[in-house]
C-alpha cells in the first residue's frame, strides 16, 4: 500500500535521521572496538617478510640494535636498510624463502631505496608518546612497585626488552608483528596504568 | 517510490554527503606507512634534531657556530655560546652559511673551458681522470712558475696552503680587497706585535677611534659589539664614553656619543695633537716614561692650534672652538681611566695610513691601557710551533708585481680558492686585461661559485662549502688568550652536487708529485687530527680527556680549544723616542688623480655591512639585509649630503655619474644630512660582472664596483691599496631609479624640526 501523500515527507525525513544516526553509531562502535579504526588486530603484510624469531628469539639481538632511538627519544623508530646490511652483507638466510626477503632489503640498498613498512601500532595524532620515558621509568632500579599495563604488579624491575613487551607482547616470538592480542592502547588504558604506577594524569603530559 | 525530480535530488544528496563521510573515516593509502630510510646515520633519526659546533667562514673573523641538523641537513645556525670571540652571538653574515649550501648556482661538478677566456663558457667534465689529471700536468709543468691566491688562511689550512705553493716552487699569497697590512704594520711597529690585539671595550671608561666602524665590519664586529653592550650598559658600571672620528657616518659613528666628520687622512695629526696635550698638561698615566717615550721632542709642531683647520674641524661641529674642543677630548681621553684609542678602516687607507695607525696606537701608551684591562689586550701565538696564527696578505705592491709576471708570462699557473681578485682589486691595474691577453697562462680555479675571475678560468674544481668541510682557526683578533678553533662537516653535499675537499685535493696531489715529505698526511682530517694529539699532549686548556680519542671528541663537540691561562704580554716597553719616530714620518694624504679642485670630493668607500669587499655578493640573504644606517639592499648607492644635493639639484635616486682619473661609476644618490659636504661614500661590494644572478642581474646604474675608479696610491711603508685617497667629480646623467630601502619618508632632519615634545608623547601616571 503506498503511503498516503501526507505521511511521505515524514517518512523520508525519518528515513534520513535514521541513517545519519546509524552512521554515527556505526562510528562510534568501531572507534571503541577498535585502536585504531580499521584493521586493527591483524598483522599487515609487509613488504619484506621479517621474522622476529629469527632475529630476536634465536640470535638474541637486543630490541634496540634496530629500533635505535627507542631509549632516546619519542619514536623507537625502524631501522636503516643499512643497519640490516650490518650483517646480510654477509649472511645469506637458512632458506630459499629467506634469501629471496634478504635479497629484497639488499636491492633496496643497492637502488637507494627505502623500505616502506606498515605500521602496526598507532596512536591518535594528538597524542604524544614518549618511548624513552616509559622504559626509563620501568627499567629504573629505584622505583620499588612498578604495575604493567593491566594493573598487574610486576615481579621484578624489566631489562628493556621486557619492558617492550609490557604493551607491544611477546614481539620476539612471532614471525609476523601484530598488537598484543586483546590489549587496547585507547585513553582509558594510558590513564589507568599512570595512576597506578602514580605518575602525572595532566592532559598535557600526553596531549599535544 | 515515484522517482520524482524533488526525490531524486533529495537522495542524490544524501549519497553524496554518505560517500564524502565515509571516504573522511577511511584511512588514506600510505597514511600507516612507517619508512626505513637506507642509510642511517646518527642525524638521520626522523624527527630529532642534532646540534654541531663548527666555524664559520662567511667573513674572516670566524666565528664560533653551531649547526642545526635534522634527518641530514642543515637547518640553521646559532653562535656557539661556548666560543670565547662571539660568545654566542653571530654576525647576520654567518646565518647565510646555509644559503651557500644550498645556493642554486653552486658549481655541481668540475668543468673546462671550452669558449673564449672571460665568455664564461664551460663544459662538465669528471674528477677522475680529466680534471685531476689537468691539475697534475699543470703542477708538473707549471709549478714552479704559479701564484696560489687563497682567502687569508690561518691554522692548518695556512701551513697546508704555504707548504703546498713551496713544494712546487710557487708562491702563496693571501687576498683581501681591503687588506689590514697597514694595521698590522703599525701594531708590529708600536706594539711590537705578530697578532692583531683585542680590545677589552667591556671594562672600558672612554673609547677613542678613528676611521674603525668596529660595530659593524672592522675586523671582528661581534665581539666589538658584545664589548659595547658592557661598555653602555653593563651592570654595576658607569657608562661608557665614546668619540668617533670618522670621514663617514659609519654605523659606529651612529652609536658615538660624539661623531667628528674630520677630513679623510688627518687622523695621525689629530692623534699627535691629542698627545701633545696630555703631555703639555701632565695628564699621561702614572708610571709611563713619557721623556723617553717623546725622545726629547714635545711634539709642538702638532699643537692643536695648527691642526684643527688642516683635519677639517670647524667651530660648527665642534661646540664653537675647534682648538678647545680638542684639548677638552685630550683631558676626557687622558683622565677617564682605562680609555682605548683605536684606528682603522678609513684612517690607515690613506697614503700616510701607516703613521695614522700608528699615531693612534701610541696615545694608548700615554694613558696607560697597554695590556691593561680596560685597553688594549696583547694576543699570544700559536700554540702549535708550525701553524700560523696569523694571515699573510699581499698588498697592492704584491699584485701590481703579480700583474706584471702574468703579463710578462714569468707567472702561468693561477690556483685559486676563496679569492676573486679581478673584482676586488682597483680596475686600473689591469688585471683582467694581463691575464685576457697572456696566452699561456693557466687559471685553475677552486671555488664552488662562478665569480669574476672564475669565470676567465680553464679548469674549475668545485671545493665544498664550509658546511661540508673539515677546517681550523686560531682566531685573529682572539680574546687576549691562546685560543684554536675547530670547523667538522657537518652535512654531505646534496646528491647533484660532486665537490671536492680544496685542501683534500691538495694533499692528494702532493702525494701525485711524490712530496710525501713536505706534506705526509692522506687526508686534512688526519693533519688536523695530528694537531688535536699535538694540544692533548700540551696538556692543558678548556678540553680534559684521558686519551687523545677523547679529547679529539670533545674538541669538536665544542668547537675548539682554548687556554685562558696562556695569555699574551702584560706589559709591553715602548720603543725610546716612539712618539718623535712617528711624528718625524708626519706627511700630508696625497690625492693624487684629478686633485683638489673645488668642484671635486673625497671619495671614502666603506665595506657593505653583509656583502663586505663583494666576495659574498651571490647570497641574496647578505644582498636583502638593510643597510644599518641607510636600509638600502640590492643596489649601490652614494651618501651625497643633503645640501650639497640640494646645491647638485640631486634628489633620492637619481643616477650619479663618480668620476676619477681612472675611470668612472655610476650609483643611486641617497641624500643625507649625516654625510659631510664635501665626502662621496660608496660601499664596495656590487657590481660583479659573472656568477649568480643574484650579484649581475641589475644594471651599472645600481650596481656598480667602486674598485673601478679607486686611484692606485699605495700606504707609504706598507704598500697597501690606499682605497681612502681618491677625489672624485660628480654629475646627474638624468636618469632616475627608486631605491630600494626600508627606510620610511619622514627623515631626520625633518624630524629635527619638530619639538620633541610633539614627538614623544608622555602619560601622566594617573592616566598609565
Amino acid at each position: 500500500m503506498m503511503p498516503s501523500r501526507k505521511l511521505l515527507p515524514l517518512m523520508v525525513a525519518g528515513g534520513v535521521v535514521t541513517v545519519i544516526m546509524g552512521f554515527v553509531l556505526v562510528v562510534l562502535l568501531i572507534s571503541w572496538f577498535s585502536n585504531p579504526p580499521f584493521g586493527l588486530g591483524n598483522a599487515p603484510a609487509q613488504p619484506v617478510a621479517f621474522p622476529h624469531t629469527v632475529h630476536v628469539a634465536d640470535n638474541n639481538i637486543q630490541c634496540e640494535f634496530c629500533h635505535r632511538n627507542v631509549t632516546k627519544g619519542a619514536s623507537a623508530t625502524v631501522p636503516a636498510v643499512e643497519t640490516c646490511l650490518f650483517c646480510h652483507q654477509n649472511i645469506d638466510g637458512g632458506s630459499a624463502d629467506s634469501q629471496v626477503e634478504i635479497q629484497k632489503v639488499r636491492d633496496a640498498f643497492d637502488t637507494d631505496t627505502p623500505i616502506n613498512w606498515e605500521r602496526v601500532h598507532r596512536l591518535p595524532d594528538h597524542v604524544r608518546f614518549i618511548h624513552e620515558a616509559h622504559i626509563r621509568y620501568f627499567t629504573d632500579d629505584d622505583i620499588p612497585v612498578k604495575y604493567g599495563i593491566n594493573g598487574e604488579e610486576l615481579a621484578e624491575t624489566p631489562d628493556v626488552a621486557l619492558t617492550c613487551t609490557i604493551c607491544h607482547g611477546d614481539v620476539g616470538n612471532k614471525v609476523e608483528v601484530q598488537p598484543k592480542t586483546g590489549q587496547s592502547l585507547k585513553m582509558g588504558t594510558c590513564l589507568d596504568c599512570h595512576r597506578n604506577n602514580s605518575v602525572p594524569t595532566d592532559c598535557t603530559v600526553c596531549h599535544k | 517510490m515515484k522517482l520524482t525530480r524533488r526525490n531524486f535530488l533529495a537522495w542524490a544528496g544524501l549519497g553524496a554527503v554518505g560517500a564524502v563521510a565515509c571516504e573522511g573515516f577511511g584511512i588514506r593509502e600510505g597514511e600507516l606507512n612507517i619508512q626505513s630510510p637506507v642509510q642511517l646515520p646518527e642525524d638521520l633519526v626522523r624527527g630529532k634534531d642534532n646540534w654541531y659546533a663548527s666555524l664559520c667562514r662567511t667573513c674572516p673573523s670566524c666565528e664560533g657556530i653551531v649547526i642545526r641538523v635534522m634527518e641530514g641537513r642543515a637547518k640553521m645556525i646559532q653562535g656557539n655560546p661556548f666560543y670565547p670571540t662571539n660568545q654566542g652571538k653571530i654576525h647576520a653574515r654567518c646565518e647565510s652559511g646555509l644559503q651557500s649550501l644550498y645556493h642554486p648556482d653552486r658549481i655541481s661538478s668540475p668543468m673546462q673551458r671550452s669558449g673564449a677566456r672571460s665568455s664564461a663558457q664551460f663544459l662538465p667534465i669528471s674528477w677522475q681522470p680529466n680534471g685531476m689529471d689537468l691539475l697534475q700536468t699543470a703542477l708538473q709543468e707549471r709549478g714552479r712558475s704559479s701564484v696560489m691566491i687563497t682567502e687569508p688562511l690561518r691554522g692548518h689550512m695556512g701551513l697546508l696552503a704555504s707548504r703546498f705553493s713551496s713544494a712546487i716552487g710557487g708562491e702563496h699569497l693571501g687576498f683581501e680587497s681591503i687588506d689590514n697590512n697597514t694595521y698590522r704594520a703599525a701594531v708590529k711597529s708600536v706594539y711590537g706585535q705578530d697578532s692583531m690585539p683585542d680590545f677589552d671595550l667591556e671594562n672600558s671608561q672612554f673609547i677613542l677611534s678613528f676611521g674603525a666602524d668596529f660595530l659593524s665590519t672592522w675586523v671582528s664586529p661581534t665581539r666589538f659589539n658584545r664589548g659595547y653592550g658592557e661598555f653602555r650598559q653593563g651592570e654595576h658600571r658607569k657608562r661608557g664614553m665614546f668619540y668617533q672620528i670618522d670621514s663617514r657616518f659609519s654605523m659606529t659613528a651612529a652609536n658615538a656619543d660624539k661623531w667628528l666628520p674630520i677630513k679623510p687622512g688627518w687622523e695621525g695629526h689629530l692623534a699627535l695633537s691629542l698627545a701633545q696635550v696630555i703631555i703639555a698638561e701632565g695628564l699621561q698615566a702614572p708610571g709611563v716614561d713619557v721623556a723617553s717615550l717623546t725622545g726629547g721632542d714635545n711634539l709642538d709642531n702638532f699643537r692643536p692650534e695648527l691642526i684643527v683647520e688642516k683635519a677639517g674641524l670647524t667651530a660648527e661641529m665642534t661646540d664653537g672652538n675647534a682648538v678647545e674642543f680638542v684639548k677638552n677630548l685630550a683631558r676626557s681621553f687622558a683622565t677617564s681611566r682605562p680609555a682605548v684609542a683605536i684606528g682603522g678602516g678609513s684612517a690607515g687607507a690613506s697614503s700616510n695610513g701607516l703613521f695614522n695607525l700608528e699615531a693612534i696606537y701610541a696615545l694608548n701608551y700615554l694613558v696607560g691601557s697597554v695590556g691593561e684591562e680596560g685597553g688594549v689586550k696583547l694576543n699570544p701565538g700559536s700554540p702549535w710551533t708550525d701553524v700560523p696564527s696569523s694571515s699573510k696578505v699581499g698588498s697592492l705592491e704584491d699584485w701590481t708585481r703579480i700583474t706584471e709576471q702574468i703579463r710578462s708570462g714569468q707567472t702561468n699557473l693561477l690556483l685559486l680558492h676563496g679569492a676573486d681578485p679581478v673584482h676586488g682589486l682597483p680596475d686600473s691595474l689591469h688585471l683582467r686585461n694581463a691575464i685576457e691577453q697572456a696566452d699561456d697562462l693557466m687559471i685553475v680555479s677552486f671555488s664552488p661559485f662562478l665569480d669574476d675571475t672564475s669565470a676567465m678560468a680553464d679548469l674549475i674544481l668545485p671545493d665544498r662549502v664550509s658546511l661540508e668541510d673539515w677546517g681550523d682557526d686560531i682566531s685573529e683578533p682572539g680574546p687576549g688568550f691562546q685560543m684554536v678553533g675547530f670547523q667538522q662537516p657537518v652535512v654531505n653535499p646534496l646528491g647533484d652536487l660532486d665537490p671536492l675537499s680544496f685542501p683534500d685535493v691538495l694533499l692528494t696531489m702532493a702525494q701525485e708529485l711524490g712530496k710525501e715529505s713536505q706534506l705526509p698526511w692522506s687526508n686534512f682530517k688526519n693533519m688536523l687530527r695530528e694537531g688535536s694529539d699535538a694540544l692533548f699532549e700540551l696538556n692543558r686548556g678548556s678540553i680534559e680527556a684521558s686519551s687523545a680519542e677523547e679529547f679529539w671528541n670533545n674538541l669538536l663537540k665544542r668547537g675548539g680549544w682554548w687556554d685562558e691561562n696562556s695569555t699574551g704580554s702584560k706589559y709591553v716597553q715602548p720603543t725610546a723616542g716612539l712618539l718623535k719616530s712617528i711624528a718625524g714620518k708626519a706627511s700630508d694624504p696625497d690625492f693624487s688623480g684629478i686633485g683638489m679642485d673645488t668642484d671635486s670630493f673625497y671619495l671614502v668607500p666603506f665595506a657593505h655591512n653583509t656583502l663586505m669587499d663583494g666576495y659574498n655578493s651571490h647570497l641574496p640573504w647578505l644582498q636583502s639585509a638593510p643597510d644599518p644606517l641607510s636600509t638600502v639592499t640590492w643596489q649601490t648607492w652614494v651618501e651625497v649630503n643633503d645640501q650639497t644635493a640640494d646645491r647638485l639639484e640631486l634628489k633620492e635616486g637619481d643616477i650619479l655619474r663618480i668620476e676619477s682619473s681612472k675611470d668612472f661609476i655610476k650609483a643611486v644618490v641617497y641624500p643625507t644630512p649625516a654625510a659631510p659636504p664635501n665626502v662621496m661614500s660608496v660601499p664596495f661590494g656590487q657590481g660583479r660582472k659573472h656568477g649568480s644572478d643574484y650579484a649581475t642581474d641589475r644594471s651599472s646604474n645600481e650596481s656598480s664596483n667602486v674598485m673601478d675608479i679607486l686611484e692606485t696610491t699605495q700606504v707609504e711603508g706598507t704598500g697597501s691599496l690606499a682605497w681612502a685617497g681618491t677625489r672624485v667629480k660628480v654629475s646627474k646623467t638624468g636618469e632616475s631609479v627608486s631605491i630600494s630601502k626600508l627606510e620610511g619618508d619622514a627623515r631626520a632632519v625633518e624630524i629635527g624640526l619638530t619639538p620633541a615634545e610633539d614627538i614623544i608623547k608622555t602619560i601622566a601616571p594617573e592616566n598609565a
